[in-house]
């Protein structure tokens, strides 16, 4: 008996432990910690640190620039939520052939997913700029304009990885089911709402989720390509004020409050997500 | 009607393509070209600008390189042992405790680094390891186990535990039965994970660019914002660095691409 739990001691330690111990240092005590700090005075100027209950909240929620901010990471991850669904499920049906030339074109859509984007924000940055080779309207200059610009270059950015999700998920369903809707005269619509779309649910569901969880954390995009402007916070994510207020930043109480907020969001917001899906998956 | 398709979807790939045309002409292209004939094809080609960025006076391309290497290599290393070897504790253990630890763990895949960043830097800083590699590396773990657990808690799912039950009435320890029997069955999991989090940790950016700080240099991804502001209306350099960025990562990419298909179709598929 002894014996044998001395040795589930080991394994654990040996196998478990290592990973749980860095993943509970570096990533809980962290979200714990500015859960904690939402709630304190913290600056990086100040001696010290007071307690402050819900006083760092009330000065967020009373904040117009923090509803600013908070409206352009909705309509960012709506846009980058959408469009590339949408085209990517587009262009993996018109790719969805197993020669060497769509094989070829295939790797021209997923060159901008294993790109950084610091690298795809200085590329269209340079070609958006005024003076660019694509500078008609003020793509990023524009306030009312530069949001959509953002969103677009990420949109670019995540639609091959779309593309090869939803071309494994057309790789998953079986060919005779559309012989048999062929046979019974169903057209292309009739097949693809009737069979394709209901055998990509799971595609559907990770290309869903990775662009929520992709698009809500907008930040390095920003920086480059407009640095939270023109004007004041006109294209400035949350995830992009929370880290020029705490990080770069000396409010640190205010930020964490700020991030304590934005993690409520996003874990809210990918369980009801999830949900849906997974209900849709599992309906079949 | 059915030559449309191909010419098509070379047309739409022709035009998607554009900006990655306008990067490699334009660093094989005097600086004035750039400007004045933003779409020509680079005649004669030019390698100043490759040679600017490789030959700075400061080496900052090599040193950052030699961060990236070092960064990638290590994270991703770890991050393949550590979670293939807790996956396999949590999805085979009888004990209660896992399955909730095991769901903890995936809630992580959605933490904004935005969220953690400051009190990353806190932790670090009280260990000794903040403006080092090695903090990096430890923070990109922490981050990044969730994805690897997923991955191989998926893969260890599908296979038959009486493999390893059999080995281990043989006597092997769970340590043995683990990297003789369990782990080398693990691979085309193991394949997906490097691939993912090499490319992830390579073009990571607020992580490196706050834990290592300007003291300790940079990655080769924070050396191409640093250098924006440097070459400011310099694209022809601005270009050559983002290339020379994304290069390795590319090469590594098309290297393990047919692994990576793979993975993310059994994946998709399941």
């Amino acid at each position: 008996m002894r014996r044998s739990s001395s040795r589930s001691v080991r394994e654990f330690a040996g196998f478990a432990l290592p990973g749980l111990f860095l993943y509970g240092l570096l990533v809980l005590v962290p979200i714990g910690w500015t859960v904690v700090l939402g709630f304190t005075d913290r600056n990086r100027f100040a001696a010290a640190t007071h307690w402050v209950g819900f006083d760092q909240f009330q000065r967020l929620f009373a904040d117009d620039q923090f509803w600013l901010v908070l409206k352009n990471t909705f309509v960012v991850t709506a846009i980058v939520v959408v469009v590339p669904n949408a085209l990517g499920l587009a262009i993996a049906l018109l790719l969805n052939s197993n020669t060497l030339l769509y094989r070829l074109l295939r790797s021209v859509f997923f060159t901008p997913v294993i790109l950084s984007g610091i690298v795809v924000s200085v590329i269209w940055q340079s070609m958006l700029r005024p003076g660019g080779v694509l500078d008609q309207v003020g793509w990023l200059s524009d306030p009312s304009i530069a949001l959509y610009s953002i969103s677009g270059i990420i949109c670019w950015q995540m639609l091959g990885f779309c593309v090869v999700v939803y071309l494994a998920g057309l790789n998953g369903v079986p060919r005779e089911l559309y012989e048999a809707a062929i046979v019974d005269g169903a057209g292309w619509w009739r097949r693809f709402g009737s069979i394709t779309w209901p055998m990509i649910a799971s595609a559907v569901t990770i290309n869903t989720v990775m662009l929520l969880i992709s698009g809500f954390k907008v930040y390095e995009h920003i920086l480059v390509l407009t640095n939270g402007g023109p004007g004041r916070n006109t294209t400035a994510s949350i995830a992009f004020d929370v880290i020029e207020k705490g990080v770069r930043g000396d409010r640190i109480g205010f930020a964490a409050a700020e991030a304590t907020v934005m993690l409520a969001i996003i874990v809210a917001l990918s369980g009801v997500v999830l949900r849906v899906l997974r209900r849709r998956e599992v309906h079949l | 009607m059915k030559a449309l398709r191909p010419i098509g979807a070379v047309a739409l790939a022709a035009l998607f393509f554009f900006p990655v045309y306008v990067v490699v002409t334009g660093m094989l292209k005097p600086v004035k070209d750039i400007q004045s004939s933003p779409l020509g094809l680079p005649m004669p080609p030019t390698t100043a600008n490759l040679g600017a960025v490789l030959g700075r006076e400061d080496g900052l391309y090599w040193s950052a390189l030699l961060n990236s290497v070092q960064i990638t290599v290590l994270s991703v290393v770890a991050l393949t042992l550590l979670s293939a070897m807790l996956a396999h504790y949590l999805v085979r253990s009888t004990a209660r405790w896992t399955r909730p630890a095991l769901l903890m763990l995936l809630s992580g895949l959605m933490i904004p680094p935005a969220v953690i960043l400051q009190p990353i830097t806190q932790v670090l800083g009280a260990v000794g390891l903040m403006n080092s590699v090695v903090g990096v590396v430890c923070a990109n773990v922490a981050y990044y186990l969730p994805f690897g657990v997923f991955v191989f808690a998926g893969f260890i799912g599908g296979v038959p535990v009486e493999m390893e039950e059999a080995a281990s009435i043989d006597g092997a320890s769970r340590f043995r039965l683990f990297w003789q029997v369990v782990f080398p069955t693990l691979r085309p999991a193991a394949a997906s994970v490097m691939i993912f989090l090499g490319v992830w940790v390579w073009n990571d950016f607020l992580t490196p660019l706050i834990v290592l700080g300007p003291e300790s240099g940079t990655t080769v991804t924070v050396g191409v914002y640093r250098s924006v502001g440097e070459y400011s209306t310099n694209f022809g350099t601005l270009y050559a660095f983002s290339f020379l960025a994304s290069l390795p990562v590319l090469l590594f990419f098309v290297a393990l691409q047919k692994q990576f298909v793979a993975g993310l179709t059994a994946g998709a598929v399941k």
